[in-house]
């Protein structure tokens, strides 16, 4: 394979950007009515307070999604949980996660108090569990709640959700009630036609949409012929999987011209987050990049920020609400 | 091979205000092949070398945007700013890192993970196989510079012994095996039987590190001696520092992160060797 020049900007990029110097943001978004400083959040499962913390300050981002939270604490799958792709990971953790009182006494509070905007996202295997974080989130500090009816390495609840309107409906039908507070549904790319589950959730009481969640794959070892994850197949994310983002974020904006969208998949770059809000997005998150380099939600954003200076136009869309498209 | 190299220190910028540094791009200043396929990479890092401790790691990065996902690796010496790791060529990713060359550069991120606890006045016995050896190296070095402990290596290798030249700068009580002689805890018996592995006034801890069955096998020989043991283990891993849960190994507090909260564990922790 030929190698090529390091344009990806997984790495510490060239354009004197300290990251760390006080910065006033000059480009807001809107999301579901709440003003994200940037349009730049992390993406949930690859955002732990606990780790990132040591980073940078996260209260510089537009928004943190925090890693799925369920009723009670699930152990999530075996390991090995990991392989690598060509420009991506695999991963099935199968969201482990210490439950909703955990998050609400430890992770949320932090979160708060660091100046966060946070984006409590939301897991179950049924119905009653979404309902159970649903109902105690519904009058905590979080700022907006994400449902994940997407993720692919649970066997019940998420993707198995999020791949049929009619169940997507019925949960949403009962969530919705639940609480006032702005209700993202995380979509799954999974699909034949995401604009499907976008409508069913759009017409039962979302808020907004975020997508992609990851896109399902499977390694093997050529030595033993099995697969590499315990789980055998997991979530891929990271730059390969970028265009079906993209398409994912267009198909819908133009299916569905008024909800906000939060963008995901692959942006490992101020101009890959730009390329989402061009597609349609409100805002974006990071997700895979962040495992190859910490810091890499804060500098995206701080270099879609000069950005956008160029792109007057666009920056006044988001920051009143509206898309490019 | 592309070579990439930041115009500003994000090491200093980070540390400035205090926080960790990212991921950054240092010079490598010596690589060795140690043997088949087994590889001493050193890089010139200021932060690492002074920070590391023994069983922490690093992330490496390949200059290759196919694969983006770091390598750790043990830290095996630190001598002044230098750091060394030592790897075994696996795969394409360890392949192209040791294709590096002096003069080249590589993006790290470390040092990560919690390494052994070396507090108490003790005579560490450490434990090794195959590529778990270069911590115990690191450990060797580390021990060598505490004035009220030992350490004594007992390493087993599957054919070269290439860690006995970097062990036996920092211990004289360094006993190796390989495949063709033994294991490490028939080395282990053989060394108790023979009086070496004790020494006077000094308790004995267990460092680990090597293949699994190994280091259960060493955590059951430990507590069988009702003797203290820390192993450090190895899981396939995403980021390294704790946010992406993809390296669990499960203990009796449950499934904990290799990565952030090991790699060491103590055999309790575990739960091996009842």
């Amino acid at each position: 394979m030929s190698t090529i020049t390091a344009t990806t900007a997984a790495r510490p990029t060239d354009n004197h950007i300290n990251i760390y110097e006080p910065h006033e943001w000059k480009h807001s978004t809107q999301v579901a009515g709440v003003t994200w400083k940037n349009p730049v959040g992390t993406a949930s499962g690859t955002f732990q307070y606990a780790a990132v913390r040591w980073f940078y300050d996260v209260s510089q981002l537009g928004a943190v999604s925090t890693k799925g939270c369920s009723p009670i604490p699930w152990e999530g799958n075996p390991s090995p949980r990991t392989a690598e792709g060509p420009a991506s990971n695999l991963n099935a953790v199968g969201l482990q996660n210490p439950g909703v009182d955990h998050y609400l006494e430890d992770d949320l509070p932090k979160l708060k108090k660091a100046g966060a905007l946070v984006v409590a996202n939301v897991a179950g295997h049924c119905d009653d569990d979404y309902m159970q974080v649903v109902a105690k989130l519904a009058d905590s500090a979080a700022d907006m709640l994400e449902i994940n009816v997407s993720c692919p390495n649970v066997t019940h609840g998420g993707m198995s959700v999020g791949t049929d309107p009619v169940a997507l409906a019925a949960l949403m039908d009962k969530l919705r009630p639940m609480t006032d507070k702005p209700m993202i549904v995380k979509l799954t790319p999974n699909v034949t036609n995401i604009t499907v589950p976008a409508r069913a959730a759009a017409e039962h009481g979302a808020d907004a949409l975020s997508m992609i969640n990851t896109v399902l794959g499977m390694r093997l070892n050529i030595r033993t012929g099995e697969p590499i994850i315990a789980n055998k197949t997991g979530g891929v994310s990271g730059p390969a999987v970028l265009p079906i983002g993209i398409a994912a974020v267009y198909r819908v904006r133009t299916a569905l011209p008024e909800i906000p969208i939060i963008g995901i998949g692959g942006i490992d770059s101020g101009e890959k987050a730009l390329e989402y809000l061009y597609a349609g997005a409100n805002a974006v998150e990071v997700g895979a990049a962040a495992l190859f380099d910490p810091v890499a939600p804060l500098r995206i954003a701080r270099e879609l920020d000069d950005l956008l200076d160029e792109r007057p136009e666009l920056a006044a869309k988001l920051a009143a609400g509206k898309t490019w498209r | 091979m592309t070579t990439f190299t930041p115009t500003h220190d994000v090491v200093a910028e980070a540390t400035a205000a205090g926080f960790f540094p990212p991921r950054h791009t240092v010079e490598v200043t010596a690589v060795r092949e140690l043997t088949d396929h087994v590889v001493r990479l050193t890089f010139h890092d200021a932060f690492i070398a002074s920070h590391a401790k023994p069983a922490q790691f690093v992330n490496l990065f390949t200059h290759d945007d196919f694969m983006l996902m770091p390598r750790p690796f043990g830290v095996s010496e630190v001598e002044g700013d230098e750091v060394s790791v030592i790897f075994a060529v696996i795969g394409h990713g360890t392949e192209q890192l040791a294709q590096l060359e002096v003069g080249d550069t590589v993006d790290v991120l470390g040092p990560l993970g919690r390494g052994f606890n070396l507090k108490q006045d003790a005579n560490y016995i450490l434990v090794g196989g195959g590529l778990g050896v270069p911590p115990l190296l690191y450990a060797a070095q580390k021990i060598a510079d505490m004035a009220g402990s030992v350490a004594t290596s007992v390493i087993g290798y599957r054919d070269a012994h290439f860690g006995e030249e970097f062990v036996s700068r920092y211990t004289d009580r360094s006993f190796s095996i390989d495949n063709a002689q033994g294991n490490v805890v028939d080395l282990l018996d053989q060394l108790e039987q023979s009086g070496d592995l004790y020494v006077t006034d000094h308790a004995p801890i267990i460092l680990s590190c090597g293949p699994l069955p190994m280091m259960k096998a060493v955590a059951q020989w430990a507590a069988e001696r009702d003797m203290p043991a820390q192993l450090s283990m190895e899981q396939r891993m995403g980021c390294g520092y704790g946010t992406c849960v993809l390296c669990t190994v499960d203990t009796v507090d449950g499934r904990l992160k290799v990565c952030s909260d090991g790699p060491v564990f103590t055999r309790e922790q575990l739960g091996w060797g009842k």
